[in-house]
This record gives structure tokens, C-alpha cells and sequence, in this order.
């Protein structure tokens, strides 16, 4: 089976994903994985989508570029590797930062987390409070690999959080199963 | 008495709310010795109900002993016909099923409940429990309910994948 991604920015306003997935069933497309929000007001979709062993690519983009047109959506089509693995080994953890908004938030605790080997599997960003007193908050979903004590990335967080004069937290989100 | 294989999504039999045992006879003895034996075979499984092995009737077993987010443990639990008959005091904490397999999510459920239902010799007990056990009961009553995680998970973009049984 081969896949593709397809990826779609455009003003939010309804309508926007039927007209997309329309075109994938109408090309024997299955839907996987996909990540659909709303960021400041523009609609973004990200779709990991199966493909018919007979599909033809270049007719599917084709017609999901044109209904992706009829909605004021730019979209693109791109193949993906097949047999990627899933995720690496460890424990889930999430990590939380917030505060006053300043450039290099993101950039800082991703860093940090690239340095310890810590995969990020997860990550959302949102600016929110006034136009004068922005804040910002964004919420990780971590792997923090065997060999890396969760106490390495507590400490790194606290020291970055005091040079960014933001806020953090760390609390483990592995799950039971019941 | 049996490992019986459980049973997982797509099978609707899951979401169809599970009917009364009413007495308890050897072959609902029966039932809550393969719920046991199903529940033992599995690694850090610490419940399971009558729906999860293909059984329409309301009867769960839980056991939380030594597990490192109980409070108050009862061990061996298994209870048929059970009532919720006090809950309170939410608490936010992610959750598996072997119903749904390689998902989790993020579920708030009482951290504090009192259950009623019937023992193995028919007798009613009541049990008032809190934090992993209670959130174990909760999650079993559900499944007599017709209910998963899933249609409990707290906002949408918290729904995992989940990485290993521990």
C-alpha cells in the first residue's frame, strides 16, 4: 500500500474537510492518521491517507486541488516513505510551558529536548491574553528515552524556564490499562 | 473455567448495554472464573467486564493489588449487578482498554465511589473506594453500560497512541 500526505491551509469556514475527503473517497483513498485544527482563524489539515495499489497520483491531486480551490484552500500532495517506525522507545511524559510571549520559547525547550535525545510526539502552541499582554502556552507530549532520567529533563526545563522567565511543568501521562 | 479471548473494536457487542444476572447460580460463578482467568492471563491487566469476553450480563472483576496508584485496595474484587451508588471528586488520569487496542486517552472519573452489588454467594456488598481502584470500578461498570474510554475522553486531541502493556 502506498501513502501520501496531504496537506491543506485555508480561512476556516465549514465545508472544508467534506470537500476534501470527498475527492479521497471518490479515489478509493482510506483515511489514517490525520490532524485537523484551527490556527488563528485558518483551518490546517494534515492527512496520512492510503492509496489504491492501482491509484492514479497525479488524477487525485488534480482533483483534490481543484475542490480544495472551490473552498479558498491551498493544498498539497506529497508521497511519503512506507515503513517508517512508529515512535521510539520510552515513557510518555508531558511537559508544559507558559507565559509571557517572547521569541525562542519553542525553539529553547526544543533544544533542550533534542540535546537529551527526548523525542517530541506531540506539540501544540496557542498565543492567547491581550494584544498588549500576550501569553503564550504550549503543551508537549514527550518520549523520554531509557537512559535519560526525567529528573535531566526537570532540571534543564527549570533553568531554560528562568533564562525565558516563563513558567513549566513536568508530570508523567503514561496510561493504565484497565 | 477458561481464558476466554477478548474481545475488541470494531465488534459492536461493546456499546450494547449489558443485561441483569439477577441470581447468582454456578454459571454466574462460571462466568466471573473466566473473567478472572481472562483478567490473569494478561499482563497489568488489573479488571475486566462480562462484555469484554462476549458476555451480555453485568459482572466485572477488578484487582488493583500492588499497583502504585492505589490508595485503598479490596484485591480480588468480582461483583455482579452493581449500582454506583456514591461518586465524587474528579480526578484527570489516561487510560487503555484491551477492548481498544493501541489507543489511549485521557479520562476524569470519581476518585472517590461506592459500589453495591452482588458477591459470588449472592450476598449484596457495598465497597467505598478512591483513586486507581476507584477509577478501575468505574471503568468496568462502563463497559456494562455500553460505554469506552472513548466516549469519556476528555477533549479530542487527547486520544493517544499507546506505546507498551506495563
Amino acid at each position: 500500500m502506498a501513502h501520501v500526505v496531504v496537506i491543506a491551509v485555508g480561512a476556516d469556514r465549514p465545508g472544508i474537510v467534506a470537500s476534501v475527503t470527498g475527492v479521497l473517497v471518490e479515489h478509493g483513498c482510506n483515511l489514517e492518521d490525520t490532524s485537523m485544527t484551527i490556527l488563528r482563524g485558518h483551518f490546517t489539515m494534515m492527512l496520512v491517507v492510503e492509496t489504491p495499489p492501482d491509484g492514479d497520483r497525479e488524477a487525485l491531486t488534480k482533483g483534490l486541488t481543484a475542490a480544495a480551490a472551490a473552498v479558498d484552500v491551498s493544498l498539497s500532495v506529497m508521497p511519503i516513505e512506507e515503513g517508517v517506525t512508529e515512535s521510539p522507545p520510552g515513557d510518555p511524559w508531558t511537559v508544559s510551558v507558559y507565559g509571557a510571549d517572547r521569541p525562542g520559547i519553542v525553539y529553547g525547550v526544543a533544544s533542550l529536548l533534542a540535546r537529551l535525545g527526548i523525542n517530541i510526539n506531540d506539540l501544540t502552541t496557542r498565543v492567547a491574553g491581550t494584544s498588549g499582554e500576550p501569553v503564550y502556552a504550549m503543551v508537549l507530549e514527550v518520549t523520554i528515552p531509557p537512559g535519560v532520567h526525567p529528573r535531566e529533563l526537570g532540571m534543564g526545563l527549570e533553568a531554560l524556564a528562568g533564562e525565558l522567565g516563563v513558567e513549566h511543568s513536568l508530570h508523567p501521562s503514561d496510561a493504565d490499562i484497565l | 473455567m477458561a481464558v476466554r479471548p477478548v474481545v475488541a473494536l470494531p465488534d459492536h457487542r461493546l456499546k450494547v448495554p449489558s443485561q441483569p444476572v439477577g441470581r447468582i447460580d454456578d454459571t454466574a460463578r462460571a462466568l466471573a472464573a473466566d473473567l478472572v482467568d481472562t483478567m490473569r492471563s494478561r499482563p497489568a491487566c488489573v479488571g475486566l467486564a462480562a462484555p469484554q469476553i462476549g458476555v451480555g450480563l453485568r459482572a466485572f472483576v477488578v484487582d488493583v493489588s500492588g499497583h502504585r496508584k492505589a490508595h485503598t485496595c479490596h484485591g480480588e474484587v468480582v461483583l455482579f449487578d452493581p449500582e454506583i451508588v456514591d461518586s465524587h471528586s474528579p480526578v484527570l488520569a489516561r487510560e487503555g482498554c484491551l477492548s481498544v487496542p493501541d489507543l489511549t486517552g485521557d479520562v476524569a472519573r470519581a476518585g472517590v465511589v461506592v459500589v453495591r452489588g452482588l458477591t459470588l454467594d449472592g450476598d449484596v456488598r457495598t465497597i467505598e473506594t478512591d483513586a486507581f481502584e476507584a477509577r478501575a470500578i468505574l471503568h468496568e461498570v462502563d463497559h456494562l453500560d455500553g460505554l469506552l474510554f472513548l466516549d469519556r475522553v476528555e477533549s479530542h486531541d487527547r486520544v493517544f497512541r499507546r506505546k507498551v502493556y506495563r
